[in-house]
Order: structure tokens, then sequence, then C-alpha cells
């Protein structure tokens, strides 16, 4: 049963993802072509570790405010509800080449910013009332999407990298109640900390 | 059918139908009693068929079965014949045969076997009462489950086509949960057979989510048919049908997402193959309840209200966390305070409050539904989240050609729901939006016409509007009017008996006719009317130049209720019988005027003039008819005015007339005036211009044909204040015991009221130590004169005391109160007779003193002298003082004073000097003699012959080089003590040094002589320097620094006293003194006295 268990589940979260879903394509090839909207600061990476930094700050309250809201035993059993067991994360190699790193810091964006998605939608049924936590929610899932366009920006301006294949999380929408309160204090665990270590390495 | 199959015969009596079973065991009984006796009557043989046994399922077969005889094989034939009116007989080929079911009655069955086995033929009596209804077991249709309400549903057929007859059928339904088949549920329904198949159901919620745990139902039916007077009994259940919990399910709690009532009990399941460790809901733990497998429940009752996101029931294993969120709320509360009404008649607004909270939020919140009866059209309310302060309102398109309403709000959650109900006329709940666009439009300069928009379809019904007038500085104003309603169009209205060329404020307010409610005010709009003609002349006075020959018109600007409009201009003109002299056109700021007159009888005409036309005339005499009978008066106001009364005068024809100015203004002076009518005997004057503590003038005037009287002259101020300076005054005279004192008036300015005395203070005191504190204060050493008489202006302060200082203060006051002070300080003379006086008593006294003494003194000289001055005894005389001559020279050291006559107060010098002196006055040798061997050789030709005491002598000659250096005469010091030890202590250690110590001390020197005396003594010593102390210099120095000596510390001459005089050899200490203490130096001398201070 227990390999059952193993492999079942990982194969249900495999079939929740969306088209695209599984291990990252390779980058795009060099000769394809890489334009941005609009002209990439030059500083970009001294705004991308300042939104790194800036994310990281405001991790661990957002990160309380979620568990809090969702009553108890979250606040009490952390290890056990909240704990960082996001499965297919994707990962990051911090010894890695600045273009690796900036690749796995875009899926990682992507990944996070789809998944805040869903715990901010599904917050706003369960918690009408948590208006301070759909602003943080809210406020951290704009930040990654400017975090992620910077990172376009520097992985297209200088290593001519103009698409990434992400991954994302599964739906949360068809989980009951009590799976979307834990999924969603899982992420924020492992948002928390992961950006920790993005900011360091950055 | 033998008793013992009787007595076999199972009874199928189900548990529980206690009540049926008395119904029917009478029946039963008394069909035993008569089928044993039939057994007993057919008296059947041993090897006849027996135990005939009839049941029917259905009422219209009769199945009846008999026991072969023994011996019969199983294809035994057998003949049956059924024996009542006619005879039917059936051959079987089996030991059951189905009958149709027979009409009431006995009828005989015989039963014989067709091979004869030597066996008898069985004979049995038949009837319906010994035949028993057991129904078919009935069948289940459809099972099926609900797993989000935990609700199972049962559906089977009541199969009563089958049955002939109406009848009631009771249905047993029993449910079992978990494998080990536990009765969770056993129900009974009651229906009746209608003679058609129908379709029965039966739901069931189960506490327990079907999910965690097998339900199995079965059922079965018992058939109570009035018309079968058999026996009934209970069908066999009918096969289980089982709903199982999905088998793919694990790790997973339920209920899922439920939303329950606070206050229920509710049951909690985990479907999982791990083992449970515990489970709990928020942070309180519950018993677990196993079920099969590792599936574990938990019971929770009375559950507590929600927060907005839900209970979190948890279970935990060894691998992860798992649960279930639950949602305790309340049901719907009854909308309270339901209101409908509406705006425009176009839209019904309906409003209500929720009441208690739900506590259940987001997909789980309340919905509401407005229905409305007449029409059957309903609108939702229906809110995902939740906002703070949210207003509860729906709204509904007015019907055509409806006004009367019926609405239903109903309230709905997944609890429950509730509602409430409306009933309204909307022509009668009209609250109209805001008047906008308001406009204003002259008809003339009394009336406007107001226009307003107002949206709304108001054609049916009549509005109500409420005009706001406002003018400044007025009250303000509010006129109803009722209009017909148009369809969102603008109304008007004319607003008239306003004031011409006066701004004013308009707003407007509706309701229906039928009232309800106000709408909200309107936005103001703001609208001067037109001008008109000033509606009085200017008030107007005159002056007369002091010279008589030029007239000053004044005249006051009309107020805006009589201006009617801008003042553009005045005419003024002054006519009389001759002639008319004219201004024209004297522009608005001006309102005074002045014309040159030949004559003073002319009359003076004013008038004001707008864009509109002129006003009507004022006009007023010119002449001012004198008065020789008039005196000032005084007057004090009453803060805010003056009230001025005169006596009535018949004479006074026209009015009265009150100027006045600033007292301190020069004449002709003009501030304001005042008319009054003529029967008036008394005026307030008010005034803005009025200050307290300003002085001002009144003239009242009365009016005769001719011309104006001045009536009084009056001065007064509307308030009084304290003076604002203080008198200056100055000291006329001053003498030893009085100051005269004088002052000045006060201005009238700084005045500031009535003047109404002064006081004046005084106190002794100087002008650095006294200050004039608290002098109102009833301070002892104050004396204050309070001076009321105001003519006087001086004061003389009598009875003080000679060469003293004063404070003097002088205020003024009013009824104001008092002014500041100024003061001053003055001395008074010397008194010279008292100085005199002062001086001789004590001089005379002294003189008195002074006799008297002397008197005494002289009549007790003797006493005196014995007291003071005794004899001395001669020394020679003394036995004491006979030293032995073979002593004293057997000690160099011993010295011995001979007591030689000597001559007093004289040292004679020589000027030739022996070698070796001659030593014949004494036998003493001098301490500074031993060392003359050194000296002595030195100045033989030197020798000093010292006319004094021998032992000086004898030094002189020792030391005749010092003497010459010095070019004086020698003085040698000698130790009085050594001098005295012989007498004292005889026996004394002869080798004491002499110097050592110091150990006498002199107290004091004594004269002998008189004062005078002494003091000449004393200046020969000094002179002579014949006298030195014998003691130390440094012993001296105890002294008394009184004495001149003592601060001399430098000279050599230092010495105070001494026992032994010089002059006269004799002990100045008298024996008898000898246990008196020692003088340290320091105590009361005699001569101290006369040397008390060097000035002296």
């Amino acid at each position: 049963m227990k390999v059952l268990a193993a492999g079942v589940v990982p194969l249900l979260l495999v079939l929740h993802w969306r088209h695209g879903a599984g291990s990252p394509l390779p980058i795009t090839p060099g000769n394809a072509t890489c334009a941005t909207r609009h002209p990439c600061h030059t500083n970009l990476m001294s705004q991308i570790r300042s939104q790194l930094v800036q994310l990281n700050g405001s991790a661990n309250a957002l990160f309380i405010l979620y568990y809090t809201a969702q009553g108890e035993p979250f606040p009490n059993n952390l290890d056990r509800l909240c704990g960082p067991n996001v499965t297919d994360f994707p990962p990051f190699h911090a010894n890695g080449t600045e273009k690796a790193r900036l690749v796995e810091l875009y899926r990682i964006a992507a990944y996070l910013g789809a998944a805040l998605g869903n715990v901010t939608r599904d917050q706003r049924t369960l918690n009408p009332a948590a208006t301070g936590l759909h602003g943080k929610l809210n406020a951290t899932a704009d930040a990654l999407r400017g975090l992620r366009s910077n990172v376009h920006c520097r992985l297209c301006s200088k290593y001519h990298v103009g698409h990434v294949e992400v991954a994302y999380g599964p739906d949360t929408a068809d989980k009951d109640v009590f799976q979307k309160k834990k999924m969603g204090c899982q992420l924020l665990g492992k948002y928390r900390q992961v950006m920790a270590q993005l900011a360091q390495a950055f | 059918m033998g008793p013992a199959s009787c007595l076999g015969r199972p009874t199928r009596m189900a548990a529980g139908e206690g009540r049926r079973m008395a119904s029917h065991l009478r029946r039963f009984l008394s069909t035993f009693v008569l089928l044993c006796l039939m057994g007993h009557a057919s008296g059947q043989g041993k090897g006849a068929p027996r135990d005939l046994k009839c049941v029917t399922s259905d009422l219209q077969a009769w199945d009846c079965s008999w026991r072969a005889p023994p011996g019969a094989g199983r294809d035994a034939l057998y003949d049956v014949c059924i024996k009542n009116r006619s005879r039917t007989c059936y051959q079987l080929g089996k030991t059951n045969t189905k009958i149709p079911a027979l009409a009431p009655g006995h009828y005989e069955i015989t039963i014989s076997p067709l091979q004869d086995f030597g066996s008898s033929i069985s004979r049995f009596i038949l009837s319906e009462k010994n035949v028993s209804l057991i129904p078919d077991p009935p069948e289940i249709l459809r099972l099926s489950a609900n797993f989000s309400t935990s609700t199972l549903h049962l559906e089977w057929s009541d199969r009563g086509s089958a049955f002939p007859r109406i009848a009631n059928v009771i249905w047993e339904i029993k449910v079992l949960r978990t494998e080990n088949m536990e009765l969770v549920k056993l129900e009974t329904l009651n229906t009746t057979l209608s003679g058609e198949d129908t379709v029965l159901r039966w739901s069931w919620a189960s506490d327990l989510p079907l999910e965690c745990a097998p339900h199995s139902v079965g059922l079965r039916r018992y058939v109570d048919s009035t018309h079968f007077s058999g026996r009934k009994e209970w069908s066999d259940w009918s096969p289980l049908q089982t709903v199982s919990g999905s088998a793919d399910i694990q790790n997973k709690a339920f209920p899922q997402d439920k939303v329950v009532p606070v206050g229920s009990d509710i049951t909690f399941c985990f479907v999982t193959q791990e083992e449970v460790s515990s489970a709990q809901i928020s942070n309180t733990k519950y018993p677990l309840i196993h079920l099969d497998g590792e599936n574990v429940a938990i019971e929770v009752h009375n559950i507590s209200v929600s927060i907005s996101s839900g209970t979190n029931v948890v279970f935990m294993t060894n691998k992860d966390v798992y649960g279930t969120v639950i949602f305790a709320g309340y049901p719907p509360d009854i909308p309270q305070k339901l209101n409908c009404e509406t705006y425009d008649l176009k839209e019904i607004i309906c409003t209500w409050d929720p009441g208690r909270p739900t506590a259940l939020l987001g997909p789980r919140s309340t919905s509401y539904t407005l229905f409305e009866s007449f029409s059957g059209e309903s609108v939702e309310f229906k809110r995902v989240v939740a906002p703070i302060n949210e207003t509860y309102q729906l709204f509904f398109q007015v019907l055509p050609n409806q006004e009367i309403y019926n609405f239903t709000l109903n309230a709905l959650n997944p609890l429950g729901q509730s509602e409430s109900t409306i009933f309204i006329n909307v022509t009668e709940k009209v609250c109209p939006h805001t008047p906008t666009s308001i406009r204003v439009k002259d008809i003339n300069s009394t009336a406007v016409i107001l226009s307003w928009h107002l949206p709304g379809s108001f054609a049916k019904i009549k509005l109500l509007c409420q005009v706001e007038i406002n003018k400044a500085n007025s009250v303000r104003e509010l006129r109803n009017v009722t209009i017909k309603g148009v369809d969102n169009s603008n109304y008007l209205i004319a607003v008239d008996k306003l004031s011409p060329y006066t701004v004013y404020a308009f707003r407007i307010r509706c309701s229906s006719e039928t009232f309800w409610k106000w709408s909200k005010w309107s936005s103001e709009k703001q609208y001067l009317t037109t001008e008109a003609v000033p509606s009085k002349g200017p008030d107007t006075w005159r002056e007369w130049r002091s010279d008589g020959k030029n007239l000053i018109i004044y005249w006051k600007p009309l107020p805006m209720n009589e201006a009617n409009g801008k003042i553009l201009f005045y005419n003024v003109s002054c006519s009389s019988e001759e002639k008319t002299q004219s201004l024209s056109e004297i522009p608005d700021p001006q309102h005074k005027a002045e014309i040159q007159l030949d004559k003073h009888d002319y009359i003076i005409s004013v008038v004001a003039k707008n864009s509109v036309g002129s006003s009507p005339p004022s006009r007023i005499a010119s002449m001012e008819i004198p008065n020789n009978d008039l005196r000032v008066e005084q007057t004090i106001g009453t803060g805010n005015g003056v009230l001025l009364t005169w006596s009535y005068d018949p004479n006074m024809t026209c009015d009265y007339v009150i100027k006045w100015c600033n007292a301190s203004q020069p004449q002709p002076c003009l501030m304001d005036w005042k008319k009054v009518p003529a029967h008036s005997t008394e005026a307030l004057i008010q005034s803005d211009q009025f200050r307290p503590g300003v002085r001002y003038h009144f003239f009242l005037y009365g009016c005769r044909d001719r011309g104006y009287q001045l009536l009084r002259s009056v001065i007064g101020y509307v308030e009084e204040l304290a003076p604002t300076v203080a008198p200056n005054f100055t000291v006329e005279d001053t003498s030893a015991d009085s100051i005269l004192v004088k002052w000045e008036d006060i201005p009238v300015e700084e005045l500031r009221g009535f003047l109404r005395g002064y006081v004046f203070y005084f106190e002794k005191g100087e002008r650095d130590t006294s200050k004039m504190r608290g002098l109102e204060s009833g301070r002892s050493d104050v004396k204050v004169k309070n001076i009321t008489d105001l003519s006087q202006k001086t004061l003389r302060i009598a009875d003080l005391q000679g060469k003293t200082s004063y404070h003097l203060v002088l205020r003024a006051y009013t009824n104001g109160g008092l002014g500041p002070e100024k003061g001053m300080f003055v001395v008074t003379k010397e008194n010279s007779v008292g100085l005199i006086i002062a001086i001789l008593i004590p001089v005379a006294v002294a003189v008195l003193v002074g006799l008297v003494t002397s008197v005494l003194c002289y009549r007790k000289r003797e006493w005196i002298k014995e007291t003071f001055y005794p004899d001395i005894p001669n020394p020679e005389n003394c036995k004491a003082l006979q030293f032995q001559k073979a002593v004293c020279e057997g000690s160099s050291a011993l010295k011995t004073l001979e007591m030689n006559p000597c001559t007093p107060n004289s040292v004679e010098v020589l000027e030739t000097r022996t070698a070796v002196p001659k030593m014949e006055d004494t036998e003493i040798v001098s301490p500074v003699a031993e060392r003359a061997p050194d000296g002595s050789e030195a100045e033989p030709e030197n020798p000093v012959a010292v006319s004094y005491c021998p032992p000086v002598i004898e030094e002189e000659i020792a030391n005749p080089g010092a003497e010459e250096a010095a070019g004086t005469s020698q003085v040698v010091y000698i130790d009085v003590q050594s001098m005295y030890q012989p007498q004292a202590q005889p026996d004394a250690e002869p080798d004491a040094e002499p110097g050592a110590g110091g150990g006498y001390k002199p107290q004091m020197h004594l004269p002998v002589t008189p004062v005078g005396g002494a003091v000449a003594a004393a200046g020969d010593l000094d002179s002579a320097a014949g006298y030195r102390p014998q003691a130390s210099v440094n012993a001296w120095t105890l002294v008394s620094p009184d004495s001149p000596r003592s601060t001399d510390s430098g000279s050599d001459a230092v010495s105070f006293g001494s026992p032994c005089s010089i002059n006269s050899r004799q002990f100045l200490i008298p024996a008898k003194d000898e246990d008196s203490p020692p003088s340290n130096g320091g105590g009361w001398s005699f001569t101290n006295f006369f040397q008390s201070k060097p000035n002296d």
C-alpha cells in the first residue's frame, strides 16, 4: 500500500499540472529571437537583489498572517501542517553560473506566482473578511511578477534567453477546504524558506 | 394435523410487535384449538397424510401442504378433494397444492393417497381462520447514498397490485453499520396498499459519514388486511443492500466542508490505513472511536461557532496530519426593519437589517430573495464576500399600473431560511431624490420664480415641496407648496413677499403629498432681488456753525430695508418763503452738507435717490430756539447705553432729538443723534461708538413748530472706569511735626469717570526700605485720609515725628475704582529743643555723679588708702631678708638682694669708667657679671657709676663695651623671681637657673600715685627706661591687647608693670594677694581704664 501511495500521489499531482508540466524544457536556443517590451534597466541585477531582499523581508510576516488566519491547530502544528513540503518545486542551485541561477529563479518566481494566485483565490472565499491577508498576498504576487519581469529582462538582454519552460504546482480549486489551507500554508512555508536562500544567493 | 404439530408450529412474531400480537393472540388461540379438535375428530390413522397447513401471501391463493404418510415415496400421488357445495378433487404428485382462496366458511379437505398402502383418507376441516397471511419479502428497488449529506435513500415497491383489497402495510427498515452489522437504525413505516404497485422511498441521514463505514439496509412488511380473518405474520427480511465507502478513498476525513448549526452534535471520521494517534478540534483532543480497519471517528457534542475560515478537525498519524473543516453557524435570522420605498417611482428600494450574524461567510453566507406576490417577480441578493457595514438592500422595478406591492424577503443559507414581509402602496412611500438645478428668475423687486429639477415619474402624484428662504440677519422662512408631479421634468413656483434689493438664499426639498419622507435639501441658491424706490427719506439733523451763518446738514444712510437699492446720491434743499437753495447729487458716501444761509428760518429737505427713483423728502427746520434756563447735568449709563428722561411738554409738537458727542471735542460736535416721538419722556441712547470711561455730552432738543430748542445738556459716561493716572502732588511745607501737601486736578480724559475723591496714605519709611505695600489692606502702620471734598487741593498732615522719613501716597478714585498711586518720601525737620535737652541731661547727671563720688572719696579716703594703698613694711626690718654672708659667698650662683637705700629716679652715667668697679653696695653677683673677665678688661677706662641698685652697677661694669656702643646708659634686667626666691623658698636648690621658666608673671603695674601723677611718672619712666620686665619678652605678650605697649612688640621698651618698682624698691604686690589667682596678662587693669582708645 505504501508503494501504491508513493506512486499514486505524485501521479495525481502530475495530472493536475498544466500543459508543459514535467521536467522543464531546455532554454531557448541561441538563435531564437529575444525581445522585451521595454528596454531593460542597466542595474537589473541590483534591482533583482533588492526585490529578493524585499520579498525575503516580508515572507515571514506573510507566513504568520496566513497560518494565523487559518485558525487552530495551524499555529501550534507548523512543522506538520505548514512544513515546506511542496513537491515539484523548481530546484535552485546556488553554486551555478549566473545564467543558470537566473533561469532557476525565473522558474521559481513563475511557480510561486501561480501558486500564490491560487492561495489568494482560496482565501478570498474562505476568509472574505481577512482583507489584510488578501492585501499582502496580492502585494507579494505583484512583487513576484516584477521580479520575474526583471529576471526575464536580464536573461534576455545578457544571455539572450527569451523563453524558459516553467512548471506550476497543482491547482487547488477542487480540493477541500482543509487541503487548501494546508497546501497554502506549506507553500508559504516553502516560499519563506526559498526566499531566504535566494536572497543570500544573489 | 395432530396436537403435536399444532404446538410445534413456529410463531413468526417479530420482536417489538407486541401491540399487534395482542390483537392476533385471541384469533390464534381459537384457530389452534379448532385444528386440534379437527384432527381428533377426523380419526386419521397412522398411514394417512397429516399436518395440513395453508398459508397465503397475497390473499388470492392459499398454499396448502401436508406431511406424507410414512412409507410414501416422493412420487406418491394424492387425491385431494375440497368438499363444500360441490366436490372438487385434484390428483397431485406432491404434498402441497395451491388452491384459490376459499370463500368464508368451512371446507372439508380430504387427502387420500392413490397407492393404497392400507392407509386411510385424511380429512381436514379448513376455513380462512386456519390460513396464515405471510407476505412475500419486499424487494429493495434501489439503495443510494448522498455522501455529502451522509444520507441513504431507499426505494422499494409495495406490490399493491398483488393484493385484491386495500390493506394497511407496516414496513420495518433496519440499517446495519460496519462489517459487524451493528444495528444503528430500525424504523417502522405505515402505508396502505391501493391495489397498484407503488414505489416507496425512505431516506435516512447517518450521523457517521457514509464514507467511513459500510451501511446495509433491509426491510420487511406486515400486511394488516381487515378482510382476512386468518393469522397475519411478518414477511421475511428482504435481502440486505449495502452502501460502502469509496474504496479508493484514503487518508481523508469526513464530513468535508460541512455547514452545521451551532450547538449540534456531529461525528467526524477518518478513512485511513495508517494508525491514527490522536484527533483534535482546534486544540481540543477527542477520544477515538475505532471503525473497520484503521478507520476512526470522533464525536463532538454541542459544537461552538466557527471562525470565518471554519473549524479545523485534524487526525494525526505517525506520518502526517489530515483533517477537514466544519463550518458551525446559525441559520439566517428573520430580516428586521424591512422597509421599501422609492425615490422616483421607477424603482423600489427595500432595505433591511439581517439581524443576528450567521457566522457564515463567503459561499456559505445568507442569500436573500425579494419576492413580490402580485406580480410573481423576484430579485435576488447574493454576495460572496462580506464587506464590513454592508448595506442590505434590493432594487425592484416599479411595475406599470401597479401601486400595491406585497414583498416577501426570504433569507436562505445552508442551515435554513427565514422570511419577512411588507405590504406597501408605492405612491405613499416616496422619498424623492435631492432637487437639483435650482434657478431663480425675477418677477419684480419683491417676487421671483424658483425652478428646480427633480428626477422621477411623479405624473401620478402630487408633490409637496418646501422652500427655505434665508435672508441675512433674519429668521429663516419656510414656505410649503403643493405642485402636480411630472415625469423627469423641472418644477417652478413663484416666491413673493420678498424685500427689494436683498440677497436671499433659497433651497428646496420635496416629498409626496401623502407625506412619507422629505428629500435632502438642495444646494443653496443665492439671489439678489431688484431695486425699488427708497421707502423713506433719510434721518436728518442740522447744526449751526458757531458763527451762525453756515448750517451743516447731517443725514444718516438709509437702512437696506428702506433704501431698497443702492443709494446713488442725495439732494438737499433749503427753502424759505422767499427762496430755495439746493445742493444736488451729493454722492452717497457723503452724509452731510454745509450751506450758507442768510437767516435762520429755513426748512431743509433731504432726498435719497437710487437707480429706480427718489425717496420721500425728509424735512427739518433750521431754526434753533434759545433756552436761557439751561444747566449741565451728570448722568451715568447702564453699561450699554445712557437713559435720558424728561418731563412731558405739550409744547413740543413734533419730536425730540437727542444728539451726543465726545465731551472732549470742541463745539459744535456731533457723533450721532436719535429722534424719539413727541409723546416720549425718555430715551435709551445706545451706540456702538460708546466706550467705557469716555465722557459724552448729550443734548436734548425739543421740536416746536418753528424749530428746535435745547432742553437739557447732560454729560455722562456709559460706564465709569478708574482713573488712569495719579494726581500730581507736591510738598508745600515741612515742619518737625507736620507736612503740607498740595495736588493738581486730573485731566478729564484720564479721569474716565466723575471724580469722587482722593485717598491719601502715609507711613514712616525711607526710600530704600519702605515700600507702600498693601495700603488698602488696612495695615495698622499706614494712616489713610479720604478726601471727598473735591475743592480741597491741599492737606496738612500733623502729629508727625521730627527728623523722620515719611512715605506719602495719593490716589484719586471714581465710581469705577481707585486710580494708580503716586508717592514720595518726605523727612520732617529736626526738633532742636529736644536735642538740647537730650545733651544737657546726661552732662548734668555725669557732673552730679562726679561730685558725689568726690565727696564720698574724700570722706572715705582713709579707707580707700587702707584698701588700695596700704603701708608697705620696711624690708630692712624684716629678718627674712638678712642673708648670711657665708652662704652667699659659698655659691656664686646665689644672689641676694641687699636692700640698700638708693637714689631713685636717676641714673647717672659717668664719663670715665673704672676698670674694676668697686662693689660695695651689694653682694649680689649678676650672672652677667660672671662673664666679666671676657670683657671687663676691654674697656677698663670706661667706668660707669650708677646711682641705682648695686647689681645693675655691677653689670654695667661687666659689660662696658656694650654700653659704649649703645651710647646710652645700660639697664640690666633682674630676675625678680630669683630675687624673690630666697624669701619664699630659702632652701631651694642653689643651682636653679635664674632665667629658667619665667615662673613669675606680673599681674599689673600698680601706681600708688593718683591718676595725674601716675601719668607723669610713666612718662618719666619711659624717658629713663628705668624699668624692664624680668621675664622673657615672649611671656609678656599675654598682656591685654588693649595695652598700647603690647602692640609695640618690636620695641625694647616693652614692659608692663612689675612687682618691684625700680623707683621705689618696694614690692607692689601686697603679701595678702599671694592667694589671688595670677593674672594672665589679659585681665582688666586700672591702667587700661585710662588707656581705652588712642583717639580718645
